[in-house]
């Protein structure tokens, strides 16, 4: 579905992405792991729209998308979480999940002051969905309130419903347990699979193996800008290379 | 006595009308104009140079472009439609760097120049000596002041409840909706596929269409203008004002002008003279600026903050319970190939 | 070309009081990410209280260092008690524009309670011109112009080859960072509103100068030529402030032979708006990389 090939990424001095080639498969779940620095984040960012590589391409679905920009890679079916939870905060949390919806017939001004009939219908189907969505991640009693008033966790779960309203092709998770109860990552782990099981593909980066474990079919190690290895988990985690990279002896991951 | 209530009821008006079209850029989309009282010069201007016709000699030469004479319905929407390419133009010309900051100073700039120009190139607009004489709307010239004060009211309530209107029903729209989440975040904006500067453009036009709407307002109603009547100050004591009042609420900003625009000028007049004679003036922008600081400290939404105009009802009782189990659909179908204007609607299940 | 000389000559002077100013406000910008829009007042700040210490009994130049003190004071309390409590709650640039303009209502007003609306003068005059080679300068030209290379070039000395310099050049990159490599930024930001509090009221000193006026909205009405050099030379960098300054200066001068000298604030920053349309970084060469 998704094709980086040779992407490369440098900042000032530093090369944070170097030559970095995989494929990220139909349908399933692939991870994204690697020590500190090792270039996910950047990746991340430039599947997303968001950086320009200095060389390589992305091919999505067969569109060349490296340098599109974020909305045109989101009008194509890209959608992400943030490491940082990126809510807007003075926005009622069903706003939030609404306004990600694509293809709104009301977001230019003619329609909004002229053709109130026009996206009407639409809005109220896209309010009952959202209000699906928030129930399904289990905020709906937060609905009113302020994105911002929510705690770690809710932003989280906010920010998945939010993406899935956007009804993605690929969803890129980054980091989506970072900083949450155990419960709770469980609860985002299930939800993923559930997502999954519906025709999703799903790119995601992640630090807990426990997480991992429960979430990803296949996973990517990368280290200093490149891949290092790729495989099921449990492969990966015992390679010698891989280890070496994060640590340099002891065993990969934790539970943080 | 009456004349006063009247008087402070039409000012009031077209004052709300400015606060409206600046609550549209600044309060609902984020953008900072800090020479909105420029938009607001130019639609005064530009209804005075088309209803005044020919200079008369008398009373010294005045110099001025077009000198048409139209009725003053036509002047009135010129005035809007000039202030509104104005606006087309300024904001074509940042369009490419559209962060706070930015806008903020070349937006004064751009102010100070206008400013500049008008005052020295004389053949425009008769230069620091400005224009007057404009003449009296509707039947003006024949009635008494009060009733004429009532004419440009109703005049002006009219056009308030026009601008209103389209406030209004762009709050309440999904386009709203995307002005809010661009001012909010337009990273995320971005992220979701929503078009950050196409949305932007029309807002800022609209805005600036009213602010010239309100200066032929104003130039109608006290028949002379001239560049000491918007001095660049007057813009950033209109955000001010706005700022203090509300500025996501369209309500807040009328509120916010009101009192700091209107009450506190007319309260002015009858304190008695301290000082030098501009210590009162002071006095009030003082006030202003702290009052500024102040409500940006300990009540960032304003006086009437934003969230107070809900306008969507949600369904039925809320459930308490854990999160359900069932998934709902998440591919309906509706995302197909993305549409421009997104005529059409994909229809999807649900 | 006589004519040209001279007029290269008067956008020197006026380049040196704008870069002095440019450069106080982008160091400011630089660290702190926001732009000071009481900045042109804070100028006008400087030149009164040198105008009051020069009248009290002072000479010219230790008048000049109180007011430079002044200013600075200035700064730094405003940022005490306005802004360090909004950046503590992260709030965002707009707000603390918004605060900014305030704060211009608040300082531009008390000057008019204070000193009220005449315009003052200053007791020094800059002296009669002398032809230099093909330039026409006033001993106080020459002065300016040498006191803002002096402290340009000081500057430089300070941002590159100190260690304070080095940690303010590292706050304005990027102040987390900086902060976790133990950098007391909290103080770097206090120094840096001094320091760009003594450029600016120099600058305000050497503006009444020229202008032989001292009036409360001095200041405020060179905002907009500040703001021209900045944009020229890239929002928040010292060097493209300098650089953009001496542009502006000559450029302003120089079109005032062409063109009717009233419009030499129009005329360059109608380049200005040229080069926003075609670079919007500024002139310099960018140094960052997002899409």
């Amino acid at each position: 579905m998704l094709e980086i090939e040779d992407v490369e990424f440098a900042y000032g001095g530093s090369v944070a992405v170097a030559g970095c080639t995989f494929s990220v498969e139909q349908g399933q779940v692939t991870g994204l792991i690697g020590p500190n620095g090792a270039g996910k984040s950047t990746l991340l960012e430039i599947i997303a729209g968001g950086l320009i590589p200095s060389r390589g391409k992305l091919v999505f679905d067969g569109v060349e998308i490296q340098g599109v920009g974020r909305a045109k890679v989101a009008q194509l079916g890209i959608i992400r979480t943030f490491q940082t939870t990126r809510e807007l905060s003075r926005l009622p949390v069903l706003e939030n999940v609404v306004f990600a919806a694509p293809n709104q017939t009301g977001e230019n001004v003619l329609a909004s002051l002229f053709r109130r009939r026009s996206w009407a219908a639409q809005e109220a189907q896209l309010r009952v969905r959202a209000e699906e969505l928030l129930e399904w991640v289990g905020l709906t009693r937060l609905r009113e309130e302020p994105a911002g008033s929510l705690s770690g966790g809710q932003r989280r779960l906010l920010e998945i419903a939010r993406a899935l309203m956007a009804e993605p092709k690929l969803l890129l998770l980054d980091e989506p347990s970072a900083g949450v109860f155990p419960a709770v990552r469980q609860l985002i782990a299930r939800r993923i699979r559930e997502i999954v099981a519906q025709g999703i593909t799903v790119l995601v980066v992640a630090h807990n193996m426990a997480f991992l474990a429960e979430v990803a079919d296949d996973v990517v190690v990368m280290a200093e800008g490149r891949v290092l290895r790729r495989g099921p988990l449990e492969e990966v985690r015992a390679d010698q290379a891989v280890v070496a990279a994060y640590l340099g002896g002891g065993h990969v991951g934790g539970t943080s | 006595m009456l004349f006063f209530v009247l008087d402070l009821l039409t000012l009031g008006a077209i004052n709300a009308i400015m606060a409206v079209g600046l609550n549209l850029q600044y309060g609902q989309a984020g953008i900072l104009n800090f020479t909105y009282y420029t938009f607001i010069a130019i639609g005064a201007y530009i209804a005075a140079v088309t209803t005044l016709g020919k200079p008369t000699l008398t009373g010294g030469v005045e110099q001025y472009v077009l000198q048409w004479r139209l009725p003053w319905p036509l002047a009135l929407l010129l005035a809007g439609a000039v202030a509104g390419v104005l606006g087309l133009v300024v904001v074509l010309i940042v369009i490419r760097r559209l962060r706070s900051d930015y806008l903020a100073i070349v937006t004064v700039s751009i102010g100070f120049i206008i400013w500049n120009v008008i005052t020295n190139y004389i053949p425009l607009f008769n230069g620091s000596n400005g224009l007057f004489a404009v003449p009296y709307i509707l039947n003006g010239a024949t009635v008494t002041p009060i009733e004429y004060t009532l004419e440009v009211l109703v005049v002006s309530v009219v056009v308030l409840a026009a601008c209103l209107w389209v406030a209004r029903s762009i709050f309440r729209s999904p386009y709203g909706r995307v002005l809010r989440a661009i001012r909010e975040d337009d990273v995320v904006a971005a992220s979701f596929g929503k078009s950050t500067t196409g949305s932007r453009v029309w807002v800022f036009v609209i805005g600036c269409i009213m602010a010239g709407l309100a200066g032929a307002m104003l130039v109608f109603y006290i028949s002379a203008w001239n560049p000491a009547g918007f001095l660049p100050q007057e813009s950033f004591i209109l955000m001010a004002a706005i700022v203090i009042g509300g500025p996501g609420n369209y309500w807040g900003a009328v509120l916010g002008t009101f009192i700091f625009i209107e009450l506190l000028s007319e309260i002015e007049r009858f304190l008695p003279n301290v000082g030098n004679g501009a210590a009162v003036g002071a006095g009030r922008a003082i006030l202003i600026g702290i009052l500024l600081i102040a409500v940006v400290r300990f009540r960032p939404d304003g006086l009437i903050p934003e969230r107070w105009l809900r306008w969507y009802k949600t369904k039925g009782p809320l459930p308490s319970g854990p999160a359900s189990g069932d998934p709902p659909h998440l591919v309906t179908g509706r995302r197909g190939p993305h549409r421009l204007w997104g005529w059409a609607l994909s229809r999807g299940k649900s | 070309m006589n004519l040209l000389a001279e007029a290269v000559g008067f956008g020197l002077v006026t380049a040196a009081v704008i870069a002095l100013a440019a450069v106080g406000l982008s160091l400011q910008v630089s660290v702190t990410n926001f732009v000071n829009f009481a900045y042109g007042d804070f100028m006008t700040f400087g030149a009164y209280i040198t105008y009051s210490a020069n009248v009290a009994g002072l000479n010219f130049f230790p008048a000049v260092l109180v007011g430079a003190a002044g200013t600075g004071l200035l700064g730094v309390v405003s940022n005490w008690v306005i802004f360090r409590p909004l950046v503590k709650r992260k709030s965002r640039t707009l707000v603390l524009l918004i605060c900014t303009v305030g704060l211009s209502f608040i300082v531009q007003n008390a000057m008019v309670l204070i000193w009220g609306t005449n315009s003052d003068r200053y007791t020094v005059s800059i002296g009669n011109a002398l032809h230099i080679g093909p330039f026409l300068f006033t001993p106080g030209d020459l002065i300016l112009i040498a006191v803002a290379f002096g402290l340009l070039a000081l500057l430089h000395i300070f941002l590159q080859y100190t260690r304070f310099g080095t940690a303010l050049r590292a706050t304005s990159n990027n102040s987390d960072l900086a902060q976790a490599c133990g950098i007391d930024t909290g103080r770097v930001i206090t120094w840096t509103w001094a320091i760009s509090g003594l450029f600016c009221a120099v600058a305000g000193v050497g503006l009444a100068l020229e202008t032989n006026t001292l009036r409360p909205a001095l200041g405020f009405n060179e905002l907009f030529v500040i703001f021209g050099a900045i944009i020229l030379g890239g929002i928040g960098r010292v060097y493209g402030a300098m650089l953009g300054a001496l542009i502006i200066g000559i450029l302003t001068e120089v079109s005032g032979m062409f063109a009717d000298p009233a419009y030499k604030g129009a005329i360059a920053f109608a380049v200005v708006v040229l080069v926003l349309l075609i670079r919007p970084q500024g002139l310099l060469p960018s140094r960052g990389r997002s899409a």
